[in-house]
């Protein structure tokens, strides 16, 4: 099958398009789909001819060579139509695999190529819905090119087979049961109404649970449970009205479904009986009719269900399309510079901070956020009028930013994957490197705790690490980049004083020679930096050596020391 | 930071097989009458559906024989007839299935919410959130599937089934015999498939989780994509599970793709069969042609409520197992007498009333689980009214000792007591208004700003519930849209960290309690929000005993007495002069602290 995913770009210019692109990728195996399918639903008509054989020929009494002939012929059929069954529903699986799996991709590799503009545009949320539901939803369209190709067949084989036997009977069955297809698509329609409200609160309820047993820990410690457990009887038991409001529809359109079609048969029968009791048709045709009848019910379904699959499938594909359609948020100009040659000061005209090459620069504030905007403009993730050794950033082409200057969020992402890979990021690093970025990170103990060393998996979101672990896995990942330009947001605020004290000043040896920015409140941390700022409401409202400020600045030592002071 | 976390090793309980079989009779008999009046009612309808072949065979034969048109009118009409009077019988079995369905999940539902809330605390901590959310939600919704749709699917195949293949017998035994044989393959091939399959698709499900996730963390994670340069790196981890989840998917795919042309084939055979059979016996004049006819239908119509039993095969063997995790609970509520390495595992007893404030623990040992001892004999005396400060590196045991002066743990070896009475066997009520624990890992409640804290007070005025939020620095739950009316937690409003760790402070402050263990209460708060935070903490909480753990020495200074440990050790306790004075562990984590060396 395609290991080529990367292939092709889709086509995101309509909902119809990117439909047909799908189609398009897999040309070969859709064209199989479609001449199997249409031989599959042909096949099912097969059976009751053969069977009014059987009975027209074979049972006469005497004729054993005809009846032994008919009933090989017969299981001939079904053995052929298993194997067509079978052959359809393998390659209208891979087509619908390839389908949603190629959608999946896409919809990756989008979001990877949007990076720090997509939260801006999408919800994260929002994103796995298109990737998840979407995709299956599109995937599920695609059925109509094998199976719904062959109804349309099977509708015209089995009106030949019926003119054949009688016209009359032909009309009556040939209309009718469309007819009848017509009346029972609303009433699914209905039903998938009515269950949807229904789920939405089941999901919600479901939430619910979920909120309870995450918040057992405070309802242990603190009460509250009678309070819980009431309001969740009390939606639980609307819940179970609201079923019961559903039950009373689905249980009506089940019956229809499965009664209208019988009430049909048993008008046609009655009608074929009649042509037969005079003699118009024979008994073996009488049977036929009423298998014919019977096996029309599956193409016409299938155009019903094919028809509300496509239109899902479109509000499916719109979403998918709208969301390729998003674009990234920060352009390069025209003309797009390198930056400057060698190492520069970075200037931040709204804070008034300047970043001085090759050196350890702390910010400190109060509010987390206002440090983390001052690294934002810097580090050209929000435009600003930012300068980079005098040019302005944004004049800076955004590959050559990323690539020269990192910056470590507190909460950057850790993915899953072997620890090695992890904290090597986007290259891969030799065994040397990641031992000397783990001792400076005083990470040797979080390798050593887990069962494979390096080669140990790590949880989504660093799930099995605890908090203090995964701050130093993601210092570690931060270092072995080795950027140029490193700005690392509060890269020690889960360690401890006796750590926090040892990983500050291997990281100020570590860096030696290059411009490190850090965001930090603790004094073990600014002990290090050759020059800190105060940020006080954005604006830098002093500047200097730590102990200097200590002296100078109460502010500053009342928050540093906190309390102490 | 987090403590040496609970390991796996306190899975809940799941239900055996004899218990599962108890537990599906106790819930059928708790709705005996709509239970039956389902069987009844679906047993007709399968009964009135199977008139129509018969009939048919009937017609054939007065057809046959040069009966006239009026005779074949009566039994058309008497199709017609039958189908409607199936139809409105469906009608009516589904309507009574479904609000059986629907009854019991609820009943289902709301006794795991109960036995959830009654489960202890040691219990939840140790299963870890997730497995009790999972058998909550997925599991439960598993079950009420089952017995919304799958059930009642099921039971009316199964009738049907039972049914079309009682008639053959009736018709004529031979017959009846001839299309049984047919099955068999039907049955060796669903054997041979429900061995593989579960496994089967379990893979499919994880490596469909697996697709998931990386699409979910690489949108969650997009601005550390970009930071790090990682886009090659998520594409090539998406197509590397897309690779795992389509082979997972080609063996499921594989092992249907025995079982459904076998089933397929299986349906033809005793058709062939009946009719092969059949035409002797109809040479011989033993058998009316309209006889072998309606067999060969029957036989035909059987192939449908076969489908549905197999089609809900893997529905039906899930909800099983799902059945088996959520009744498991009923097993964890019962005290844990097998393990024994608790020194006092008797339940908690309302009998228990401590004589007064004093906490008390004395040379306690603790290990989780089967694991090695991460408390070496620590003895303490909280004295009631008094700010004690526990500080120390990571992994020197003091969460460990938080959850024990919280009563969440039990010590292997040792006391630790409030009044007098182990702080563990008190009743939670009780325990609630001696020490309440408040860890980093906050959680806010979907629901109203009121609900939130409503938990702690359920009577306390608007006036109350406001003066505590001012008390921790939540200034801000008050402005709100709505104020105490506004929705958050879930989709409403979305509360980070922060503001979900002051809401959890302003619980502590309506309890009451005299004695608070603060656990890193304040470290995921802003520098400057978490020293106004802690300032007018303290003041609230001037006269009770407060006990702070943090790996940062902020507090230590201000608090009366400071409490340093190491490897599970009590190393020094006194006055942060005293301490200093000693120049022991705490006067060089002091002194690293502000920065000298010599640490």
């Amino acid at each position: 099958m395609d290991a080529d995913m990367d292939s092709g770009i889709p086509d995101h210019r309509g909902a119809l398009r990117y439909l047909w692109w799908l189609v398009v990728r897999q040309r070969g195996r859709v064209a199989v789909g479609a001449l199997v399918g249409s031989a599959w639903t042909v096949g099912l008509t097969l059976p009751p001819y053969v069977l009014s054989r059987v009975i027209d020929d074979g049972l006469t009494p005497g004729n054993t060579s005809a009846l032994v002939g008919w009933a090989a012929v017969l299981l001939g059929v079904g053995v052929l139509n298993a194997w067509l069954a079978i052959t359809r529903h393998r390659t209208m699986s891979k087509v619908r695999m390839d389908a949603r799996f190629r959608t999946m991709f896409v919809v990756v590799r989008h979001a990877a190529m949007l990076g720090a503009a997509l939260p801006r545009k999408v919800a994260a949320s929002e994103v796995a819905t298109i990737g998840m539901v979407d995709a299956f939803r599109i995937s599920q369209t695609l059925t109509v090119t094998g199976p719904g190709v062959g109804s349309v067949l099977a509708y015209g084989v089995i009106a030949v087979l019926l003119f054949a036997i009688s016209p009359v009977l032909a009309v009556v069955v040939l209309i009718g049961v469309p007819v009848l297809a017509v009346l029972v698509g609303p009433l699914l329609g209905r039903l998938h109404g009515a269950e949807s409200a229904y789920r939405e609160r089941q999901s919600e309820l479901t939430a619910r649970v979920a909120d309870i047993v995450g918040g057992l820990r405070v309802l242990n410690g603190l009460g509250g449970k009678d309070l819980f457990a009431d309001r969740y009887r009390r939606r639980s038991s609307e819940l179970r009205s609201e079923g019961y409001r559903v039950g009373a529809v689905t249980s009506w359109v089940q019956a229809l479904t499965v009664g209208l079609p019988l009430l049909f048969l048993a008008a046609v029968t009655w009608l074929a009986a009649r042509m037969a009791a005079v003699g118009d048709i024979t008994v073996g045709e009488l049977v036929a009719v009423y298998g014919y009848a019977a096996v029309l019910v599956v193409p016409v379904t299938f155009f019903i269900e094919g028809g509300y699959e496509v239109s899902r499938g479109l509000v499916a594909a719109r979403r998918v399309v709208r969301f390729l359609a998003v674009e990234p948020e920060l352009r390069d100009g025209v003309e797009a510079a390198e930056g400057p040659a060698a190492a520069a000061v970075l200037h931040d005209p709204v804070s008034g901070i300047e970043i001085p090459p090759r050196t350890l620069t702390a910010l400190v504030s109060s509010r987390s956020s206002d440090s983390a905007a001052v690294v934002d403009r810097l580090a050209r993730f929000t435009g600003s009028d930012a300068t980079w050794g005098g040019v302005p950033l944004t004049d800076v082409a955004l590959s050559r930013v990323r690539d020269r200057i990192l910056v470590a969020d507190n909460e950057a992402d850790v993915f899953t994957g072997p620890l090695r890979e992890v904290v090597a990021g986007r290259w891969d690093r030799d065994d040397d490197a990641i031992t000397e970025a783990i001792r400076v990170a005083m990470a040797e103990d979080v390798v050593q705790a887990m069962p494979d060393g390096l080669g140990s998996a790590v949880d989504a979101q660093g799930r099995n690490l605890s908090g203090g672990q995964r701050q130093r896995i993601r210092l570690v990942r931060a270092l072995l980049a080795e950027p140029e330009v490193l700005m690392a947001i509060e890269p020690t605020s889960a360690l401890d004083a006796h750590t926090e004290a040892i990983v500050a000043a291997r990281l100020r040896a570590a860096r030696t020679g290059r411009t490190t920015v850090v965001t930090s409140t603790s004094p073990l941390v600014l002990e290090q930096a050759d020059l800190v700022y105060y940020v006080v409401d954005g604006v830098a409202a002093a500047s200097g050596g730590h102990r200097e400020l200590l002296r100078t600045h109460a502010g500053y030592r009342r928050l540093v020391s906190r309390g102490a002071g | 930071m987090a403590p040496g976390s609970p390991s796996t090793s306190g899975r809940l309980p799941i239900a055996r097989p004899s218990q599962v079989r108890r537990a599906a009779l106790r819930l059928i008999r708790s709705d005996t009458r709509a239970f039956a009046a389902m069987i009844v009612l679906n047993v007709l309808a399968a009964a009135a559906g199977l008139a129509g072949p018969w009939l048919l065979g009937r017609i054939i034969d007065e057809v046959s024989g040069g009966g006239g048109v009026q005779a074949v009118d009566q039994l058309a009409l008497a199709i017609l007839a039958f189908a409607l009077v199936q139809l409105l019988l469906v009608r009516y079995a589904r309507l009574v299935g479904h609000r059986f369905g629907e009854r019991t999940s609820a009943r289902l539902r709301e006794q795991y919410v109960d036995r959830a809330l009654t489960l202890r605390s040691s219990v939840v901590e140790r299963a870890g959130p997730g497995d009790l959310a999972t058998r909550g939600t997925t599991d439960v919704e598993q079950v009420a599937i089952t017995l919304r749709d799958a059930g009642p699917d099921v039971l009316i195949a199964a009738i049907q089934a039972i049914l079309i293949t009682g008639v053959i017998f009736l018709l004529d035994p031979v017959l009846g015999v001839c299309g049984l044989a047919g099955m068999v393959g039907i049955c060796i091939a669903a054997r041979w498939y429900l061995r593989r399959a579960p496994a089967a698709y379990l893979d499919a499900g994880a490596a469909n989780s697996e697709l998931a996730e990386i699409l979910a963390s690489t949108a969650s994670g997009a601005r550390t994509v970009e930071a790090f340069g990682l886009q090659a790196r998520r594409v090539a981890a998406c197509q590397a599970a897309v690779e795992r989840s389509r082979s997972t998917q080609l063996r499921t795919l594989s092992l249907r793709s025995v079982l459904f042309p076998v089933v397929d084939v299986s349906y033809v055979i005793p058709v062939v069969a009946v009719l092969l059979v059949g035409s002797v016996l109809h040479g011989n004049g033993a058998l009316s042609l309209g006889t072998v006819v309606a067999a060969a239908l029957y036989l035909r119509q059987l192939s449908q409520p076969l489908d549905t039993i197999l089609v809900w095969m893997d529905q039906l063997q899930n909800s099983g197992a799902s059945f088996a995790r959520v009744e498991g609970l009923a097993q964890a509520m019962e005290p844990d007498q097998s393990s024994g390495q608790h020194s006092n595992p008797g339940p908690p007893s309302s009998s228990l009333v401590p004589a007064d404030d004093q906490i008390a623990v004395r040379d306690v040992r603790y290990a989780y689980d089967a694991g090695p001892d991460v408390l070496h004999g620590v003895s303490l005396t909280v004295r009631p009214g008094e700010r004690l400060a526990v500080v120390g590196p990571s992994g020197a045991g003091k969460s460990t000792l938080g959850r024990l002066l919280a009563g969440i743990e039990r010590p292997r070896v040792g006391t630790v007591t409030v009044g007098g009475i182990p702080v563990a066997d008190l009743d939670p009520e009780l325990l609630r208004r001696h020490v309440v624990l408040v860890t980093q890992e906050q959680h806010a409640f979907r629901g109203t700003v009121r609900d939130n804290l409503a938990i702690a007070a359920p009577s306390a005025t608007d006036a109350a519930l406001g003066a505590a939020l001012c008390a921790v620095g939540a200034d801000w739950a008050l402005e709100l849209p709505g104020g105490l009316d506004a929705e958050v937690g879930g989709q409403a409003i979305r509360l980070d960290g922060a503001q979900a760790q002051q809401l959890a402070l302003a619980r502590v402050v309506l309890a009451d309690p005299h004695t608070v263990v603060l656990d890193e209460a304040t470290a995921l708060l802003d520098p400057g929000t978490a020293r106004h935070t802690e300032r007018a903490l303290a003041a609230v909480l001037r006269g009770r005993t407060v006990i702070a753990i943090a790996h940062r020495l902020h507090t230590a200074e201000d608090a009366d007495r400071v409490a340093a440990m190491e490897g599970g050790r009590l190393i020094e306790v006194g006055t942060h002069d005293e301490l200093l004075a000693a120049d022991g562990t705490y006067a060089s984590l002091w002194r690293s602290w502000h920065g000298r060396p010599g640490a």
